[in-house]
């Protein structure tokens, strides 16, 4: 077939085109802009005096006020806080992801009975919110003697994560190549055997994934404990916060101290992660 | 036909299980709890009353307000935050390595707790040693009480949702275009067509999947959200923020109407029910027309 092709034409920077760019990204900057400055600013007012920052909030702080930290984790005692943070966070998300897993493996590996039914019973769980079952749960905590424990304030907020675990771990383990599991099986390979060496190294990122999102979500919690956690020695970061604003209304300094110090853990954890993050909330989204 | 095998039922009753104690059971008891009332505070000494809980709650103009707010933070969040992330993602499409970074970025204040973003936000709010005001009032405008002024309050504590919420969207609505295959536009731009009509008959269809993820998403958090209301203005002034979530809050922990506060709760997840479906329905069947 005679086919001739048309030589690529350049691309031609004139001044209509260097406009364009130069206006996308001013845009795409000003929203980094948007992002990073109320972040900036928190870190800002942690580490001034009062009265430094009350002179200028753009300015990077002179005599940074590392002993604002000290203070509110050893004298106000908020080694406490996070510490009860950090058990709330751990446990609930080991707890969602060890359910979520199994509950995967059952939806993606096996047909039965009833399947299409069951997800669909669990995705409806994504609907519900803390709000639209705190009585029930509350008196149900009452009921068993569980209000102001750990175990209170774990088990229904692991609840919460679990659908979003469930559907995630289904959608990836259903693209794992069925050949890999049906020989797996042939070599004798029981159920348990299939999920430790075929399935869970190789959605080992998803896995990450799932356990990142869910600690987050749960370190970030806040109204669950509220309601669970009334006494101070049991409340974590979020919460406690809340309880040194009423009492220091004014002192933004160290209000931002605790931001801070509930804020960093997450940052760092993220800036580390980021891509699995990323894979988790972006899968949930397309796969249908 | 399998043979009826017990092995998955085992391996997804844990879920079953669990889910049932803490989220269905719950729902359906704070359907029950709706048709009864209790003779003080938080005694257990139900008596049943029907719909008497909803008659009161439909004149109940506190509770009106509050589940008109949380449709008005609905439009918000979608005409905000929802819209923007999907320009930007269309912005950072065409862009190589950089949009991952982009992306990263936007997405951090979404990694910060509601509760610290409130806190923040009440101080870049601040009448008079907030930021904001200071920035507007040396460019030359007026500053004005952001979060103590009736009329504006519910867009200003939108904002701070908006804020940790944009990234989000850009990152979904990224994802979803790099599915695109870029022949169509392509294809598209032979037959003429513009930027806008790229966008609008290229874009928008081959995003659906995305866009209704980001919709429900929006509409569910835009229903239940508590904290950064609680944190941020507690609903004040004179409860032109008020939302249902508070309205639940106060009415079960502060009043002990466990009853009255469950009629609440029936209310919000018939509501979240309903739009959700919708929005699914409606996008689905557009789909078919085409």
């Amino acid at each position: 077939m005679a086919y001739k092709r048309k030589p690529r034409k350049r691309r031609s920077y004139n001044s209509a085109r260097l406009m364009q760019s130069l206006i996308i990204h001013v845009i795409l900057l000003l929203f980094v802009f948007i992002a990073l400055f109320p972040i900036y600013l928190m870190f800002n007012a942690a580490l001034k005096t009062s009265r430094e920052l009350f002179q200028s909030f753009l300015t990077l702080p002179t005599d940074p006020q590392w002993q604002n930290f000290g203070f509110i984790l050893n004298e106000q005692g908020y080694k406490g806080a996070l510490y009860n943070s950090l058990i709330l966070s751990t446990s609930s998300m080991i707890l969602t992801t060890v359910i979520s897993v199994l509950a995967g493996y059952g939806f993606a590996v096996y047909r039965f009975v009833g399947k299409q039914w069951l997800f669909l019973l669990v995705l409806t769980g994504l609907m519900v919110s803390e709000t639209s079952v705190l009585i029930p749960v509350y008196q149900l905590l009452q009921d068993l003697g569980l209000l102001n424990t750990y175990a209170g304030m774990i088990l229904p907020q692991a609840a919460l994560g679990l659908t979003f675990g469930v559907f995630l771990m289904t959608t990836f383990f259903k693209d794992i190549p069925r050949a890999l599991i049906d020989a797996a099986v042939v070599d004798g390979g029981s159920d348990l055997q299939v999920l430790r060496h075929v399935i869970m190294p190789l959605a080992r990122p998803a896995i990450m994934s799932l356990a990142l999102i869910e600690f987050m979500w749960a370190w970030n919690s806040f109204f669950f404990p509220l309601v669970i956690a009334t006494k101070q020695w049991l409340m974590p970061m979020s919460v406690r916060i809340i309880d040194f604003m009423g009492r220091f209304t004014f002192k933004y300094d160290m209000i931002a101290t605790t931001t801070v110090i509930l804020f960093t853990p997450i940052l760092i954890l993220y800036l580390i992660t980021q891509r699995s993050f990323h894979r988790g909330i972006t899968f949930g989204a397309l796969k249908d | 036909m399998p043979r009826f095998n017990i092995r998955p039922y085992i391996f997804i009753a844990p879920a079953l299980i669990y889910l049932g104690i803490w989220i269905f059971y719950p729902i359906v008891n704070a359907l029950v709890l709706s048709f009864f009332d209790s003779p003080t505070g938080r005694s257990r000494d139900y008596f049943w009353v029907g719909i008497g809980n909803y008659s009161k709650l439909f004149q109940d103009d506190l509770f009106l307000k509050s589940l008109y707010h949380n449709i008005i933070w609905v439009l918000l969040s979608i005409a905000l935050p929802v819209v923007l992330g999907l320009l930007l993602a269309v912005l950072l499409s065409g862009r190589g390595r950089s949009r991952l970074m982009y992306a990263s970025i936007y997405f951090i204040p979404q990694t910060v707790a509601a509760v610290c973003a409130a806190i923040v936000w009440r101080w870049i709010y601040d009448p008079s040693i907030g930021p904001l005001n200071w920035f507007l009032e040396t460019i030359g405008l007026e500053g004005r009480p952001w979060l103590a002024d009736e009329s504006i309050v519910l867009i200003a504590v939108n904002m701070i949702g908006s804020w940790s919420y944009y990234g989000f969207c850009v990152l979904i609505f990224m994802a979803g275009l790099q599915n695109i295959s870029p022949e169509l536009y392509d294809a598209a731009k032979i037959d003429g067509a513009g930027a806008l009509q790229q966008f609008f008959y290229v874009t928008i269809p081959l995003l659906r999947n995305a866009i209704i993820f980001v919709l429900v998403y929006t509409i569910i958090g835009s229903m239940k959200f508590f904290d950064l209301i609680f944190v941020a203005t507690n609903g004040g002034p004179n409860e032109a923020s008020t939302v249902v979530g508070l309205r639940i809050y106060w009415h079960s922990m502060r009043e002990g109407r466990f009853n009255y506060a469950a009629t609440m709760s029936t209310i919000l997840t018939i509501v979240i029910l309903v739009l959700s479906v919708a929005v699914i329905r409606q996008i689905v069947t557009e789909g078919e027309d085409d």
